[in-house]
């Protein structure tokens, strides 16, 4: 599937071969209206930013209206979903088919379940040359079905919402059952350093994506707390890493039953991610400088180029584009307010804490740590991953560190039992930030780690009330996974 | 010689819900009263050391889980003998699964478990998920028993072992007979994961109370500062009241929405027919709506410059 194709498709499509009855398409245009005037109400009543309300009532009034509208864009939709990644390579990807004057419909970050994809659908000016949504796990299976993508990208599976989720295992079955859903001809693009994920669709001939240090390190051999059991996806023997990135990614060779990485077709090449808003990243003898740090985040652009590169992008094209990529939303994302830079990361499940605390630890220019942990339905009710979560990576900085959020007082735990203190622990968010005022100056560097709904909260104190993002209320309602 | 020794069984393995920590749990709360500790993890066909006075096995996948009972089951007559020499034993979660007799498949086979506690686990469907809160009895302490579980076996007790805790809030067991975890001698097993033994510090003393009778001779260990465990343990026993709240919420969103629904379908129809007369004229024919998609542009500006691509 090239851009040109794209093209073709268009042009048949202006045709109207492939064009809807006038009376359906009447229909469609009503649902959609619809679906703005929830959205305008669901805001002006303060329900949230009018992102998930109109889907809900769309997904309720007319489950078909997802299949006709994403169909009019079917050959050039991209689902991404996993656990990790979702919403930084959706924007990645967008960034790049943008810089090459594509217009692209995308849904909001956390919009993210069946209602959030027919929102944006609804949404849609209807001038759209590419769609590419981030699809919660859970909902993948009938988003794929509904809007039959032309690529699907599999980030990553890691422990994550385990009440929802129950074990990575079941989140890797979701994926392989949506990558079976896809129409013939569509494309899997996959993390190939995920053994887990990698395992689950390899027989589906899926695209890999992979990273690699410029200069290979020492090959670690110790387990890592936020790693899922290191075992052989295939016969449960424990894996030998040849090489690891962080968590369970990298390249591994069972030695009972042989099972092995596969060789990525992108290979994207780290040369230096050693501060928390630059990363510099090469492929095919590119080198740029993105505006954001971290080796998930080169997993993500890895991504967001394997896409392109099958939608007829080059991967130095790519790359150039990202070079311009700005990192939002909660996700790497800096905030000035009371004359401090606050950077912003989601820390959402283990493995994005500790990289999240890596980073932060890595970046001297952090003069304090903020962790807010909250436990609805959108963060995980279960917190006990706190516990997995490297934080106490944070007390080596000598730096203080402030605990917040509904469960403030289990992080204050769990640096008890690290065998440190936390300088104030207050589930007041102004009440914390006052306290992180009082021991911080003008101009300086504050990281704040924070689950989904507690970042939203943080973004709304510092941003004013409506700019914050998806509503709480509808988000809370995420679809069940276990029976 | 050390006061405290913990065999950590399969820690590479048995992981999933921070179940490192409650070994941490467990030695800080030694150290901090003088007490030695030395720690050792017992992975696949390695010895349970021969001095070990508390044996922790945590919880994992369905899948590492089947890796693990391979091995414990062989570990049958050390464990035996370490329970004979007064060691405690305390299971979490799948850990707590895999000290029973047994584990039924869904298709009637039997797994065997240790066999330590006089317990048994049926596979099921559904999984049990959620906050929990019971009066706990344990050794002649009683205390408050707060925690989160998720489990998809149901466990039912046998005539030799004794409830943990009576559940006032959440399933437990069984989701049945409101009863949580198991005690049998020194052996005691929870469905309260992740760490448990850092919220419920009660649980933590009885436990080691218990093991380091022979060095204390049984008496009471010295109290410690837990403002922080009484704080986490307050919130979640909250949380757990609280739980009931989010269907109130359920009834306001629905009407919210049937509100908006029937007022947007309204202000629609007329599009709709406007729409029908002339299509040409674009999805968004009538200045009512075209006002709605103005005020959509005015209202969402700063986030979807931030969040829409």
């Amino acid at each position: 599937m090239t851009l040109e194709s794209i093209e073709t498709v268009e042009a048949r499509d202006s045709r109207g071969a492939a064009q809807p009855s006038s009376a359906l398409h009447a229909w469609d245009s009503f649902i959609a209206a619809v679906g703005g005037g929830v959205a305008s109400l669901s805001r002006s009543v303060g329900a949230g930013g009018g992102t998930s309300a109109p889907g809900l009532v769309i997904e309720r009034l007319d489950p078909g209206f997802v299949r006709r509208r994403a169909q009019s864009l079917a050959r050039t939709t991209t689902v991404v979903s996993g656990t990790n990644g979702k919403t930084t390579t959706a924007a990645m990807l967008a960034t790049i088919l943008d810089a090459r004057g594509t217009r692209v419909l995308t849904n909001a970050s956390g919009a993210n379940l069946f209602r959030g994809v027919a929102a944006a659908l609804a949404s849609a000016a209807g001038d759209e040359q590419a769609a590419v949504f981030e699809v919660d796990e859970a909902a993948l299976p009938r988003v794929v079905r509904a809007s039959e993508p032309a690529v699907l990208v599999l980030t990553n599976v890691f422990r994550d919402q385990l009440d929802r989720f129950a074990e990575p295992e079941i989140v890797a079955r979701l994926l392989r059952e949506s990558a079976e859903a896809l129409p013939p001809g569509s494309i899997i693009v996959a993390n190939a350093d995920d053994p887990l994920l990698w395992h689950a669709v390899e027989d589906l001939h899926p695209i890999g994506f992979g990273i690699q240090a410029a200069t290979p390190t020492r090959t670690p051999t110790t387990t890592r707390r936020e790693a899922d059991p290191e075992i052989c996806p295939r016969c449960g023997a424990a894996l030998r890493y040849l090489q690891r990135t962080f968590a369970h990614l990298g390249v591994i060779r069972c030695p009972a039953c042989g099972w092995a990485s596969a060789r990525p077709a992108f290979r994207v090449t780290v040369e230096d991610d050693g501060r928390l808003d630059r990363l510099r990243l090469s492929i095919d003898g590119v080198s740029r400088e993105l505006m954001l740090g971290g080796q998930h985040n080169a997993y993500n652009a890895a991504a967001a180029i394997a896409v392109a590169s099958s939608l007829g992008i080059a991967p130095s094209a790519s790359i150039d584009a990202l070079g311009s990529f700005v990192p939002r939303f909660g996700r790497s994302e800096r905030l000035s307010f009371d004359e401090r830079s606050f950077w912003v990361f989601l820390a959402k499940n283990p493995v994005s804490c500790v990289t999240a605390t890596r980073q932060v630890a890595s970046d001297p220019r952090i003069r304090a740590a903020v962790v807010l942990i909250n436990d609805r339905a959108a963060d995980g009710r279960d917190v006990s991953w706190i516990w997995d979560a490297g934080l106490e990576e944070l007390l080596g900085l000598d730096i203080p560190v402030f605990a917040g959020g509904e469960r403030a007082h289990d992080i204050a735990l769990r640096f008890r039992y690290a065998g440190g203190t936390v300088d104030a622990v207050d589930p007041d968010l102004d009440a914390l930030l006052t306290r992180v005022g009082a021991v911080t100056r003008p101009g300086d560097n504050v990281a704040v780690l924070a689950t989904y709904t507690a970042m939203l909260a943080f973004r709304r104190a510092v941003l004013g009330s409506r700019s914050a993002g998806v509503s709480d209320t509808v988000r809370d309602r995420t679809e069940p996974v276990l029976r | 010689m050390t006061d405290l020794v913990i065999a950590h069984l399969y820690p590479g393995l048995l992981r999933t819900y921070g179940d490192h920590d409650n070994v941490a749990v467990l030695s800080r709360r030694a150290e901090w009263r003088g007490f030695s500790v030395r720690v050792e993890g017992v992975g696949p066909g390695e010895a349970i050391p021969a001095d070990a006075n508390v044996i922790v096995l945590g919880g994992g996948t369905d899948g590492v889980q089947r890796v693990v009972g391979r091995d414990v089951v062989s570990r049958g007559g050390a464990v035996r003998e370490a329970i004979a020499r007064g060691a405690v034993v305390v299971g979490i979660c799948g850990g707590y699964q895999l000290l029973g007799r047994s584990y039924i498949l869904p298709d009637g086979r039997e797994i065997p478990g240790l066999g330590i506690l006089d317990v048994e686990t049926r596979a099921s469907d559904g999984r049990i998920v959620g906050r929990v809160r019971g009066d706990a009895r344990l050794w002649g302490r009683s205390f408050d028993l707060v925690g989160f579980e998720n489990h998809a076996g149901r466990t039912t007790l046998g005539s030799d072992a004794a409830p943990l805790a009576s559940v006032t809030r959440g399933h437990g067991n069984n989701g049945h007979d409101r009863i949580e975890g198991a005690v049998q001698g020194s052996v005691v097993g929870t469905y309260l994961h992740g760490p448990v033994l850092a919220i419920n510090p009660a649980l933590t003393d009885a436990v080691l109370t218990r093991a380091l009778a022979p060095v204390t001779g049984g008496e009471e260990l010295a109290p410690l500062d837990d403002v922080l465990e009484h704080r986490a343990h307050e919130g979640l026993a909250r949380r757990v009241r609280d739980d009931r709240r989010p269907i109130r919420r359920r009834r306001i969103v629905v009407a919210t929405v049937a509100a908006a629904l029937l007022l947007g379908a309204i202000g629609s129809v007329e599009v709709f027919e406007k729409h029908e007369r002339n299509e040409t004229a674009g999805r968004f024919g009538s200045g009512l709506v075209r006002e709605v998609g103005q005020a959509e542009h005015s209202t969402e500006g700063q986030s979807a410059s931030g969040v829409i691509v």
